[in-house]
C-alpha cells in the first residue's frame, strides 16, 4: 500500500535497521548449501536406513520360510528314519535277509570258556510271502554261524550284531566296545533323534512366529 | 478494543455518514480499520433515513457470545480431560490394541525318550487345512460344482472321501470350516502348489479369472507323534486336542514337558509388522525332555511276547513288567491290548489305559513267596522243614484243596514252594504266630513292607494301590487265602517289585518310571533316589532265591517251562482264581508268571500276566512261563548279563516218610 513505497516511517522504520543491509549476500551462499547438505544429507542417510531396515525384513522373512522349510524337511527326513529304525520294522527287514530270533544267550570268555549252553538256531520257516529272493538266503546264514563260532545261533533278530559281540568278547572292557558298536540301527536313531532335539528350540520362535 | 472506543460507537448508525468520520480517522492513525472497505458501500438506502431503529445494547449479545464460547470451550475442556486424564488408559489401550498385533508364541512340547534317548513321543510342525466355504458357492467361483471339483482334488491328498469334503465345503452362510487336522507340511506344500497351477490357470485368457483352490487356507498347528506306535503305548499316555497330556506320562509330567507359551508384540500396518518400530514380548520356552527308565528294545519284546499270547489264549489282557533289580528301573511295562497314539479314533477306550498299574486283581500263588518269606524271616522253619500236605485241608468255613488232586505230599518247604501247595502254604503261615490273630498280623505286616496295598511309588495318573484289609478284618475266609494269593489285590508292578525285593537281598528299592528330565538349557537333572527299605534279611532273600530256582529247575516244579539253558533262573508260577469284574464274583482265572535271573546274582526281575485265558491252557507255568523266558532272554541279551556258571544248590523238594 501507500505507506511501502515511501522511506519507512514509525515501527517499519525501526523493524528495517534490524534487516542486515550493505552487500552481505556472497558470504550467505556457502551457509546456504551446508543447510541443503545437511537437511539433503539426512533426508537421504535416512531414506537409506529405513530401506536398509526395509530390506532387512525381507531377508529375515526369506530366512524365517527356509527355516521352516528345512525344519519340515528334517521332520520328514527324521519320520523316515524314524519308520526304518522302529524294532518293528528291524525284525521284518531282518526277516527278510534270513535271520531268525536266536536261543539263549551264550557267552565266549577271552580264556576260551564258554558260559551258557550254546544251541543252533532254528531254520528260518520258509516265509508265506516269497519276499527274499532264494539265492541270497543261503549265503545270509553262513557268515553269521561262522562268525559266531561257538555260538551258532545266529541270535535274536535285533540283537544280532551284539549278541556277536558279546559272545566273542565277554570281558567288560570289551563288553563296552560291543555295546557301543552293538546295533547300528538304533545307535543311529538316538543320533538323529539327538540332532533333532537340539535343533527345534533355535528353530522354535521362527516357526511359530511365522 | 473497548477500551480505546466506546462500545456504542462501534456500530454506526447508518443515519449520520458525516459525523463518525473524524473519530475513526483517529482511531485510523492508531490502528487501521479492520475493514474499511466493505463498510462504506453498503449504506442504507436512503428511504430508511427518517427510521431511526434504537439499537439494543451490544453488551448483552457480547455477553451471549461469551457465555455460549465459554460453554463450548468448557465442553471441550471437559471432553478433553475426559480423554486424557479420567479415561486415558482406556484410550492408550484401544490404540494399542489398533496400533500393535500381538501373537502367541507356543512352546514347543518336550520329547519322551527311552533310556537311550531314543525319542518315543516329540512333537513336530502340522497344519490344520481349512476353507473358508463362500468362495466356494457359484457366485464367488463362476463354476456350479466347485465344491465338488475341489474336493476331487483334496481328498487323494487328504486321505478322506471326496464327497465329506464337498459336503463342508458346501456349508451354507459360513466363512470357515475345518476340513482335515494335523496335516504334515509336504501335505500342506502340494496342496499349495495346486493352488499355484489353478491360479496360474485362471489368469491364462479364457480362463475364469478365478483360482479353483482360492479358497483353501491352512493354520499352523503343532502335532505329537509317536515314531514306534504302539511301542510303550500304556506308559507315554497321549495328547489331547489342545495337546496338553490326556493320559499316561504326558499327562503326569505335563507340566515339565508343556513349557511356557511366549508372547511376541510389534507396531503394525496393515497386518504387516512395521520393520523400524520394533517389536517386544517374551520368547517361548521350550518344555524339558523327559528320558525314561523303559529299554525301547526290551519293551518292545515284551510287547510283542505278551500280545502274541493274549491273542493266542483269546485272554482278556496281560501284562508284563522288566524291572532292573539293583535300581528298581522299570525297563519295560507292556500292556496287551495295546493302542496306536498315533490315531487315537481307532482305539478302543477300555485298552487306553496302562492296565499293569490300573488293573487291581488277586495275584494268586505268586504271592505265596510273601508267605514264606515271613516264616523264614520269623524263623519259624527253613527250607527243608517237612510238611504233610494231606489231600483236603478244612480251615475256618472251608475245605481247602490243592490245584491237582493228590494223595498226601510228603514235601520240604521249599517243595510246597516248587510245587505251589496252598494247603502247605497255609500249614506254614500258621506258625507264624501262636494264635490265628497274631499270624495275620505278622503276616500283613510283611506283606505291607513288600509293598501291598499301597501306591507303588511311580505317581502315575489312575495307578491302583490294589486292596489289603486291615489284618483284624479279615475274613474267616480269607486269613487263610491271604498266604497263597487270594483275598487281596495288587496291581503287577506291586508283584513284580516283591521279586525284585527278593532278587535284590531283601532291600525293596522303589519302582521309578522317569531318570530324569533335560531341561530348555540342556540341563540334565536325574530323578529323586527311590526309596530303600530292608524287607528282609539278605539270608532270607538268599534262601528264598534258592527254594525259587527249584520252582524251574526241578522235574516236580511247577515253572519248567521258563528254564533257560545255562543260567539258574528263580521264578515262580501262579493261577489265580479271577474276580469277574463285571459280575463280582469268581469266574475264570488269572495266569502269572514272575522270577528273575540270575538267581545268584540277579539282574532283572521279568513279571508277566495274563487276565482270563480261555483258550487253552491257563496255567501260569503253561502260558506266562514261555513269555517269561522269551522276555528273559532278550533282557539278559540286551544287557550283556552272563551266566555266573555256578551249580544250583537243587535243595530237596520231597522227603521220605519212613522213620
Amino acid at each position: 500500500m501507500s505507506p511501502a513505497k515511501g522511506p519507512l516511517k514509525g515501527r517499519a522504520a525501526r523493524l528495517g535497521r534490524l534487516m542486515p543491509s550493505g552487500p552481505s549476500s556472497a558470504a550467505r551462499t556457502p551457509f546456504v548449501l551446508l543447510v541443503v547438505v545437511l537437511l539433503g544429507g539426512g533426508l537421504i542417510s535416512l531414506l537409506l536406513l529405513n530401506s536398509a531396515l526395509n530390506q532387512g525384513s525381507f531377508k529375515l522373512r526369506e530366512l524365517k520360510d527356509r527355516t521352516t522349510e528345512l525344519t519340515d524337511e528334517e521332520q520328514a527326513l527324521q519320520r523316515d528314519v524314524d519308520a526304518h529304525a522302529a524294532p518293528d520294522a528291524l525284525e521284518r527287514a531282518a526277516r527278510r535277509l534270513g535271520m531268525v530270533p536266536g536261543g539263549s544267550p551264550a557267552f565266549l570268555g577271552p580264556d576260551g570258556k564258554v558260559l551258557g549252553v550254546p544251541s543252533a538256531a532254528p531254520s528260518p520257516e520258509p516265509s508265506p510271502t516269497p519276499v527274499p529272493a532264494p539265492p541270497t538266503e543261503p549265503p545270509a546264514a553262513p557268515p553269521a554261524t561262522s562268525v559266531a563260532g561257538t555260538d551258532p545261533a545266529p541270535t535274536d533278530q535285533l540283537q544280532q550284531q551284539s549278541a556277536l559281540d558279546t559272545s566273542v568278547a565277554g570281558t567288560d572292557p570289551a563288553r563296552t566296545d560291543a555295546a557301543s558298536e552293538a546295533d547300528p540301527a538304533a545307535g543311529t536313531a538316538a543320533d538323529t533323534t539327538a540332532s533333532g532335539a537340539t535343533v527345534p528350540p533355535t528353530t522354535l520362535p521362527t516357526t511359530s512366529g511365522r | 478494543m473497548p477500551s480505546q472506543e466506546p462500545p456504542r460507537r462501534r456500530v454506526p448508525g447508518p443515519a449520520r455518514p458525516a459525523r463518525p468520520r473524524p473519530a475513526s480517522a483517529g482511531a485510523r492513525s492508531a490502528r487501521p480499520a479492520p475493514r474499511p472497505g466493505t463498510r462504506r458501500p453498503a449504506p442504507r438506502p436512503p428511504a430508511r433515513k427518517p427510521r431511526t431503529i434504537k439499537l439494543g445494547s451490544p453488551r448483552p449479545r457480547l455477553r451471549l457470545i461469551s457465555v455460549g464460547l465459554t460453554l463450548v470451550m468448557l465442553v471441550f475442556v471437559g471432553r478433553l480431560l475426559q480423554v486424557q486424564a479420567v479415561h486415558a488408559d482406556a484410550y492408550a489401550a484401544k490404540a494399542a490394541a489398533y496400533r500393535y498385533q500381538e501373537y502367541t508364541l507356543s512352546a514347543e512340547r518336550g520329547e519322551i525318550t527311552d533310556r537311550n534317548g531314543i525319542a518315543l513321543a516329540s512333537s513336530v510342525d502340522a497344519y490344520d487345512i481349512t476353507a473358508d466355504p463362500k468362495l466356494f458357492t457359484p457366485e464367488e467361483s463362476k463354476v456350479p460344482d466347485a465344491p465338488e471339483q475341489a474336493a476331487a482334488l483334496l481328498a487323494p491328498l487328504l486321505g478322506k472321501e471326496p464327497a465329506e469334503i464337498a459336503k463342508k465345503l458346501r456349508t451354507p452362510k459360513s466363512r470357515y470350516t475345518l476340513l482335515a487336522r494335523k496335516q504334515t507340511p509336504q501335505v500342506w506344500n502340494q496342496i499349495r502348489d495346486l493352488k499355484r497351477v489353478y491360479g496360474q490357470k485362471a489368469q491364462e485368457p479364457g480362463g475364469t479369472k478365478v483360482n479353483l483352490l482360492g479358497g483353501i487356507l491352512s493354520e499352523p498347528s503343532s502335532k505329537r507323534v509317536y515314531p514306534n506306535g504302539e511301542l510303550a503305548a500304556g506308559i507315554l499316555g497321549y495328547v489331547n486336542a489342545e495337546g496338553r497330556g490326556a493320559g499316561g506320562v504326558e499327562s503326569m509330567l505335563d507340566g515339565e514337558l508343556a513349557g511356557k507359551d511366549g508372547k511376541i508384540r510389534f507396531t503394525q500396518s496393515n497386518g504387516r509388522q512395521v520393520p523400524t518400530a520394533g517389536s517386544q514380548g517374551t520368547p517361548a520356552v521350550p518344555g524339558s525332555d523327559v528320558e525314561l527308565t523303559i529299554d525301547r528294545d526290551i519293551q518292545w519284546a515284551a510287547q510283542r511276547a505278551i500280545t502274541e499270547q493274549v491273542r493266542k489264549s483269546k485272554a482278556d489282557r496281560g501284562y508284563v513288567i522288566v524291572q532292573d533289580t539293583r535300581t528298581g528301573e522299570v525297563l519295560a511295562m507292556a500292556n496287551a491290548p495295546g493302542f496306536d497314539p498315533n490315531d487315537l479314533s481307532a482305539a478302543n477306550s477300555a485298552s487306553m489305559g496302562n492296565a499293569a498299574l490300573q488293573d487291581a486283581y488277586e495275584p494268586g500263588s505268586t504271592s505265596k513267596v510273601m508267605s514264606m518269606a515271613a516264616v523264614l524271616e520269623e524263623g519259624k522253619a527253613a527250607p527243608d522243614t517237612h510238611v504233610v500236605v494231606p489231600n483236603r485241608l478244612h480251615r475256618g468255613d472251608r475245605l481247602f484243596k490243592d490245584d491237582v488232586d493228590h494223595i498226601t505230599w510228603y514235601l520240604t518247604l521249599n517243595g510246597v514252594l516248587a510245587k505251589s501247595s496252598n494247603i502247605g502254604t497255609i500249614l506254614a503261615t500258621g506258625q507264624l504266630g501262636a494264635t490265628q490273630a497274631e499270624s495275620n498280623r505278622i503276616l500283613d505286616s510283611y506283606l505291607r513292607k513288600f509293598g501291598i496295598g499301597s501306591p507303588t511309588g511311580l505317581d502315575y495318573p489312575g495307578e491302583t494301590s490294589g486292596i489289603l484289609a486291615k489284618p483284624e478284618k479279615w475274613s474267616t475266609s480269607q486269613q487263610y487265602t491271604i498266604p497263597f494269593g487270594q483275598g487281596l489285590s495288587v496291581n503287577a508292578m506291586q508283584a513284580a517289585s516283591v521279586y525284585s525285593t527278593i532278587a535284590n537281598g531283601g532291600v525293596r528299592v522303589e519302582p521309578s518310571l522317569v531318570r530324569g528330565t533335560k531341561g530348555p538349557d540342556g540341563r540334565f537333572t536325574p530323578a529323586p533316589e527311590p526309596a530303600k527299605t530292608r524287607v528282609v534279611s539278605e539270608k532270607t532273600a538268599r534262601t528264598l532265591a534258592e527254594m525259587l530256582e527249584s520252582v524251574v529247575d526241578d522235574r516236580e516244579g511247577t515253572g519248567t517251562r521258563a528254564a533257560i539253558p545255562g543260567y539258574r533262573v528263580a521264578g515262580k508260577t501262579g493261577t489265580a482264581n479271577r474276580v469277574d469284574p463285571e459280575l463280582g464274583r469268581y469266574k475264570g482265572y488269572t495266569a502269572s508268571f514272575a522270577g528273575f535271573a540270575p538267581a545268584d546274582a540277579p539282574r532283572v526281575t521279568v513279571y508277566c500276566a495274563i487276565q482270563n485265558p480261555t483258550k487253552g491252557s491257563y496255567f501260569g507255568g503253561q502260558i506266562c512261563g514261555p513269555i517269561y523266558k522269551k522276555v528273559m532272554e532278550f533282557a539278559l541279551k540286551t544287557l550283556h548279563v552272563a551266566p555266573t556258571g555256578r551249580e544250583a544248590p537243587r535243595l530237596p523238594v520231597t522227603f521220605d516218610p519212613t522213620p
